[in-house]
């Protein structure tokens, strides 16, 4: 899992609640899909930055991940301004899944 | 490192109202077709150019193939394109057209009234078609590199609009004599157009995308797609100028080697995903999608049958109808029977519960429809496939009979889903 942070213990808390974050189609979490490439918080501005990756541009689940990744840290970071932004640079590729999710995919 | 998307969105989703319309209509087609097929006579099993044949193709070929593919190419060409879809509008004006003449044209088979209903009917669908084409050109992408998928997908509706306009002169031919020959004789060409420009192209283009999304496999190989889009679209071109300008049946053979050719590739690319798929488990949906590539080969060995019974002694009509049936019924319904539930309970999903994302726990897509009733469905639609060919190869009507009926419980089975998903509300288990 190589996510960028700031903070690491926040980034931590952060991950391990993404992962309640389901793909609906593979049933596998967004964390251990691999795709979360940054967290940044700034504890002055109770802010929270999100930068994630879709495993396709306009997937038509994508909105409805990237809301329920949104909802999930708002929800669990009370005060905080969530910011998630969205890249394709890199693009996504198996390569991001971790290790666990290889597992849970070869179950 | 990291550069961020500008638009800072997941891209903008068709809107679900457009989408199930398609589906709703096309699962009804299905089970119109299929109770057509059983309330023909089923001595009447020996000519393809008969009301109730042609009746029962046009409703397969438009209403229930064409139709779901319309749907999920209005969700799914954005996802190819990595664009929006053009417009909504035409697409709702797309399925008004075709919905209301795709019902006109089968009723004039059926009765055999070449007239208005006739008439009326085929220019309704060709003005569907070119609503479509229009919406699907103008959803690509400008300054873009050439998406493999997409080209597949505008290939294939240009093969869908000469389709329906060779059928326009066609039906006109009945009652104007605007070509030379009758209409029965250009049969061959508008049916190919279709079922190779049409049917085969754009499940090819749109497969060789689902089929890896849908295993999470590595494999890719942009070339075979090229290769394989080559020789259809070679094939193709090969018989409609040897139909017109040559017609030595010999012949024929070099346009069925081209197709043959395509569909092994696709085949070893379907395997390459396979083999290098990262999910291990195979759901059911995608298992009579795979099985349905494999049945790409029975319609063409079918064929080449039928091109060795025209250079040896005269048509045999009744391998015709085998092959059309092998077609409409085999592997086209195959995989729109497998895909249906890949698409439509995300569609549906995301309709519900996009509002309540991350806010709790929600169903999964695939629990808005039942197993049981897909696995029950796939079982009477394999059984009733082969007990139908069966019973016309071996001319007994029982068999037949026994077939259809198979086919008709499918066809109900497959639309209690259809209606489970498209009206299921949360809370429901």
């Amino acid at each position: 899992m190589n996510v960028k942070t700031n903070h690491s213990i926040q980034c931590t808390v952060a991950l391990a609640l993404l992962q309640e974050v389901i793909d609906p189609e593979l049933g596998l979490n967004v964390v251990d899909l691999g795709l979360i490439y940054e967290l940044n918080f700034y504890e002055e501005e109770k802010k929270l930055d999100v930068l994630m990756t879709l495993s396709t541009r306009f997937c038509p689940m994508g909105q409805s991940i990237q809301d329920s990744v949104k909802t999930q840290l708002e929800n669990n970071f009370p005060g905080y301004t969530v910011n998630v932004q969205l890249t394709f640079d890199p693009p996504w590729s198996y390569e991001r899944i971790s290790m666990e999710g290889r597992n849970f995919l070869n179950a | 490192m990291f550069t961020t998307d500008h638009n800072n969105h997941a891209g903008t989703v068709t809107t679900p109202g457009v989408v199930i319309p398609f589906y709703v209509y096309a699962a009804l087609s299905f089970l119109w077709a299929v109770f057509l097929l059983c309330i023909s006579p089923a001595g009447r099993y020996d000519h393809y150019f008969s009301p109730h044949t042609l009746a029962i193709t046009h409703a397969m070929a438009l209403g229930w193939g064409t139709m779901i593919i319309l749907g999920a190419s209005h969700q799914l060409v954005p996802v190819l394109a990595e664009g929006k879809l053009y417009s909504h509008r035409l697409a709702y004006l797309t399925f008004i057209l075709a919905g209301v003449g795709i019902p006109l044209l089968v009723y004039a088979f059926y009765t055999f009234n070449m007239g208005v209903p006739a008439k009326a009917g085929a220019i309704l669908i060709n003005s569907a078609v070119l609503l479509f084409l229009v919406n699907v050109i103008c959803s690509r992408p400008a300054a873009k590199n050439e998406n493999v998928h997409v080209v597949f997908v505008i290939t294939a509706t240009c093969w869908l609009f000469m389709t329906t306009f060779a059928g326009l002169l066609l039906v006109y031919n009945f009652t104007h004599p605007l070509l030379r020959e009758n209409s029965l004789h250009y049969l061959p060409l508008h049916a190919h157009m279709g079922i190779v420009g049409w049917f085969l192209l754009l499940i090819t283009g749109v497969g060789s995308r689902l089929i890896p999304m849908f295993l999470v496999s590595k494999y890719t190989n942009i070339k075979q797609l090229w290769w394989i889009y080559a020789l259809m679209n070679g094939g193709l071109t090969g018989f409609v100028l040897l139909f017109l300008y040559v017609r030595r049946p010999v012949l024929y053979f070099l346009p069925v080697a081209c197709l043959l050719a395509a569909i092994v590739i696709f085949i070893c690319y379907c395997y390459g995903c396979y083999r290098e798929r990262i999910r291990r488990q195979v759901d059911g949906q995608v298992k009579i999608s795979l099985l349905s590539v494999l049945m790409m080969i029975i319609p063409l060995v079918l064929l080449a049958a039928a091109i060795g019974f025209l250079l040896t002694t005269t048509e045999n009509t009744a391998l015709v109808l085998i092959y059309g049936f092998s077609v409409f019924f085999g592997w086209l319904t195959a995989i729109i029977l497998g895909m249906t539930f890949k698409t439509l309970p995300f569609i549906v999903w995301n309709k519900l519960y996009h509002v309540q994302a991350g806010a709790g726990k929600t169903p999964s897509p695939k629990d808005l429809f039942s197993s049981r009733l897909f696995n029950l469905m796939a079982l009477s639609y394999l059984l009733g496939f082969l007990l139908f060919v069966a019973g016309v190869f071996a001319a007994n009507g029982g068999v037949v009979r026994a077939g259809a009926v198979l086919l008709l419980l499918c066809a109900f089975l497959y639309n209690l889903n259809i209606f489970r998903v498209t009206f299921y509300k949360p809370g429901w288990r």
